[in-house]
Formats: C-alpha cells, structure tokens, sequence
C-alpha cells in the first residue's frame, strides 16, 4: 500500500495585501493560509490513500507561526506531519525550500511512492520547488497534472499541455505538481479538527539539518504592481449607458 | 564560450527568444546560442534571425517526453558556460528550466516579464509578478548562468537580417527517459484563441445560472468580440470550457477592450488583463476590486445593464 507524501507552503492570504500610498506593499492586515494550490496537493494525497489503503504524509517547510499550517493539513485528511520550523524559514530560496523537503523525505520518512506538490505557490509562484525536490531525490517530475492514477507499479498522469493533454507513464516513486481543477479540496469539519490534534506531528529545528546553501536568486525590490487606470463611474439609466458606450467609443476600442 | 542561450519548444516562441536574446547579447557583448530541438532544417533561419550558433538535439523518439533533453542540456551548458539560459515559459518549458536548473545549482526567475543588463554592476535585472499579481518583485542571480523563464507572447518575433552567418552543431542523442509519453489527446479545434481577440467579454460569479451567458454572449457579439470567463466559472462550475479562464493560471489577455460582467475582479483575474487597452466592468457591488482597475464602471444590476447596453449598441 503506497506512501503519498504531499508537500504545501504556508502563505500570505494575498487578498488582504494593501497598496501604501507610496506604492509600498502593505501587509499589516493580512491573514495566513495554506496555498490555495497546495490544498489541491494535500487533497489528492488524501483521495489515492482513500482510495489504495496506505498513508498520506504532510510536509512543510516554514516560520514556526506555520503550525497552524500544519493542523490545517492533517484536518483535511493527511496522517502525519513533518514540518521544518525556524525563523528564517519564511523566506526560501526555492532552491533552499527543495533542499530541506528532500532531506526530510530521504532522512526521515525513508520509504514513499509518490510525492504531489501544488503547481505553484500562491505567493510567489516560481513553480520551482516540486521540480526542484524531484531532481534532488532523483525520481521522475511531471508537472501540471490534471488527473494521477496509480496502476500496479506505475503512475499514469494527465499532463496538461498547451496543445492539449500528455498522457503520460512513469515509474515509482515519482512527484507530480497538480492542477486547480485536478478535485475540489475538502473543507474541514469539527470532528476533522479535533482529529488533528491526536495526529503525530514532528517539528524538526534548522541545527537538526544539513547547512542551508546559498541564496541563488535575491529579491532586490517588491512593490504592488500599477494598473493605472481612469476609474470613472457609470449609472445605469439609459444617458448613463449612453454615455458609458460612447467612453469606449471615443477612445476608439469599439466600432 | 559564454553567451546566451535560448531553447524553446517551438518555432513561434524560439523567435520571439531570438528577440530577447540577441537584445541581451548586444548589450553584454556576447553570442546567442539557440538550442533546438524542432525542425533542424530552420537552423540557417535562425542564424538570419539573431543565433550566431545553433545547437541541434537529435529528434526524440515517439513515446520520449521533452524532458529526456534535461541531462543532454545540463551537461552542454556545464561544458559551455554560458551567461544566461532563457526558455520559453509552456508547461514544458518550465518544468524543464526548473530541472535543469536544479542539476546547475543557479537561479532560475520564473515567467520574467522584462529583463535589463545594468552596465553599473554587470548583472541582469528581471522582473515578475508575485502575489497572484499584485506585486511586480525585482530579482538578480547570484550564480552562473542565470535563468530565467520567459512568458509566450512576451516579446515580438525576431526579424530576419541579411548576410548574418553561424554555425550549426549537432549534440549528442540523450538516453531514453524512464518516462514515457503514452497519448497526446489534442484540444478540440473549435474553442476560439482569446489571446488574439480585439474584445473580450468576461463572465464572472455575479451570474445566476449557466443559461444567462447567452445573454453575455449576445453582448460580445454586439461589441464584435469573444465571451471568457473567470476562474469559478470554468473550474468549479464548469459553464465554459478552461481555455476561455483568464487569469494568472490560465489566459492572458491584451485586448483592446476587456469588459468584465459580474467580475469582482481578483487579483489572480486581474493579473490576466493588465494589458488590456481599456478595461470596462459591470457590477452591482460598488466596493468590488474591478473598479479599482478599470477605466469605465457601471454600478448595476447586470441583468439590468446587459440588455440596455446591447440596445444601445444596435441604434
């Protein structure tokens, strides 16, 4: 019966970021969650081990405020959890991030037959760390899944493409990055909760691991991004549609 | 030998990596290499375009994914040391960047959407979005090469130059993958490309039902122009098929006119019409974040709005 390794990121909920009036980011209202992407991770772990027996296993990398993180991730179904915390962790290079997901899987969960990883991050979404954690394990990546199934000793994933869908076969273990629409992640009950409490879950500190390698790619400016626009208003009697179609009109984008 | 490297999947994209590339060359005074794997015989096409040398990998077989090119490009680049990698951003292609990446142990900025060498410091500045969009975060590489992803349709297609040479050099086959491509199922022709449409009309939770879009599509129609929809739309509800989702996981758009009808107007949304010429909303709430970014709003109901605004285009 398979081990299903799912990994998710801690993040700002980016729908409570503010512009400042300079144009600086303004986060003093924000609120944290599991990436909206990394649920669909977490949720298709939890659906194959419903569906083949076995176990699926969280794993985190983050600032020890993502324990919170890590409740949210055995509510919704996962068995167990490893979570890396430090203070410095909030801020990865995703090269780093990959790095401690692989030393944490290949030291401490041992034995896994597949890892799913969301397709991106919803902060920053490099869609790095899944292909990353692959290379660094060794086993076969295939991103952008929409559908997984595991047959006998194989993968058979729907990969999607620009022309269409790849289908494709690898062998285990591998790690696929899911798709939004690959199922529709589940939303924790009470009872879920409560469950979570009684779930091993193991915090592992940065002097426990392997030295973190270098910075590769430095962020050196973050400011909200500008769409300016003119921002007029409309009513709706007939002058007021009038007037709206005649504003597109003269700025010539209609005939 | 140094310089810069572009790989793309296809030809449309190898070219407009061709634009970007022989741009950053120039100004670093350097080469552009152009790794291809797709119909060697426009090698000679592409030296007219900007490659002063182009890299062919052998064709793969039938059932090999793209990615049995990792190890073969990984090892020509720890061989050549080029400057800068730039691949174009398709699923493959950033899958791919990302591995490779991984095996040269540098840094890699996914979907850049501008980069600039800076004489000053001799380093490239690129640019991205973060935040589901609200962000534009500035990066540098601090290792060799330093990669980068480039977005399709970012930049223009190189043009041609007379009495431009290169060299064409064969590389060497890569070893079979353990993956294996089973099927490609193409896309049903017949869904309509809305990156190239003058006017979009976008659907959004503000509708009550799936039969209301026809009244949506009556008002793209009067305005000339094709119905795309909103993340909830495609994927949760399923009313119009994905490739019509815009947004920062699925389309972007640079109409002329977007007009968002019921779109409250997310920022994973918004990110896909930043380009857009005029962005016009309908909306009943007068708080929704739309009309934060939009030049024209109508504060309504739209199923009040659509109509009118459908007869007033027909007088």
């Amino acid at each position: 019966m398979p081990t299903i390794i799912a990994c998710f990121k801690w993040v700002v909920d980016e729908a409570y970021i503010r512009r400042g009036s300079s144009g600086e980011l303004d986060f003093s209202s924000v609120d944290y969650k599991i990436s909206d992407y990394d649920r669909n991770a977490i949720e298709e772990a939890v659906q194959l081990k419903e569906t083949l027996g076995g176990s699926a296993i969280a794993v985190t990398v983050g600032a020890p405020a993502a324990s919170r993180g890590v409740k949210d991730a055995l509510s919704r179904g996962t068995d167990q959890a490893w979570f890396a915390a430090d203070d410095t962790f909030g801020h990865l290079d995703s090269s780093q991030t990959a790095a401690i997901l692989a030393e944490i899987i290949r030291a401490r969960i041992g034995q896994y037959d597949l890892i799913v990883c969301g397709e991106g991050s919803g902060d920053l979404y490099a869609q790095q760390v899944g292909p990353r954690l692959a290379e660094n394990l060794g086993i076969p990546c295939i991103s952008f899944v929409q559908k997984v199934t595991i047959d006998e000793n194989r993968l058979i994933a729907d990969r999607k493409i620009e022309e269409g869908i790849e289908v494709i076969a690898s062998p285990l273990p591998a790690l696929v990055t899911v798709l939004p629409d690959i199922n529709i992640p589940r939303i924790p009950g009470v009872k879920d909760t409560l469950m979570a409490g009684k779930k091993p879950a193991v915090t592992i500190k940065k002097d426990e691991l392997q030295p973190i390698g270098e910075v590769l790619l430095q962020t050196i400016g973050l400011a909200a991004s500008r769409l300016e626009r003119d921002c007029e208003k409309f009513g709706t009697d007939d002058a007021e549609i009038a007037r709206f179609v005649g504003s597109m009109r003269k700025k010539g984008v209609i005939g | 030998m140094a310089g810069v490297w572009i790989f793309a999947e296809n030809h449309d994209r190898i070219l407009e990596l061709l634009n970007i590339g022989r741009q950053m060359a120039m100004k670093m005074e350097t080469r552009v290499c152009a790794l291809i794997s797709h119909k060697p015989e426009r090698a000679e096409e592409y030296i007219r375009r900007g490659a002063d040398e182009v890299l062919v990998l052998p064709p793969l077989a039938g059932n090999q994914p793209l990615d049995a090119y990792i190890p073969v490009i990984a090892e020509e680049s720890k061989k050549a040391d080029p400057d800068i990698i730039l691949i174009s951003a398709t699923s493959r292609g950033k899958d791919l960047a990302a591995r490779i990446a991984a095996r040269l142990n540098t840094g890699l900025c996914s979907g850049c959407m501008d980069l600039k060498f800076d004489e000053a410091s001799k380093t490239l500045i690129m640019e991205r979005l973060a935040y589901g969009g609200a962000a534009v975060q500035k990066v540098t590489c601090t290792t060799r090469p330093v990669m980068a992803t480039i977005p399709p349709k970012t930049f223009e297609p190189a043009l041609p130059a007379e009495g431009r040479q290169g060299h064409i050099r064969e590389l060497s086959a890569p070893a079979p993958s353990a993956v294996q491509v089973l099927e490609i199922k193409l896309k049903e022709r017949g869904t309509k490309d809305i990156t190239e449409a003058k006017v979009v009309v976008s659907v959004g939770r503000g509708i009550d039902k799936k039969e209301d879009i026809d009244t949506v599509r009556q008002l793209a129609e009067a305005l000339g122009g094709e119905i795309a929809c909103t993340r909830p739309i495609s994927e949760e509800l399923h009313w119009l098929p994905e490739e019509l989702c815009i947004g920062l996981s699925g389309v972007q758009v640079k109409p002329d006119l977007y007009l968002g009808v019921g779109v409250s107007g997310q920022v994973q949304h918004v990110t896909g019409i930043r380009k857009a010429k005029v962005i016009a909303a309908v909306n009943k709430d007068e708080n929704a974040p739309i009309f934060k970014v939009a030049d024209f709003g109508i504060v309504g109901d739209l199923y009040d709005v659509v109509p009118k605004l459908i007869a007033e285009l027909k007088k």
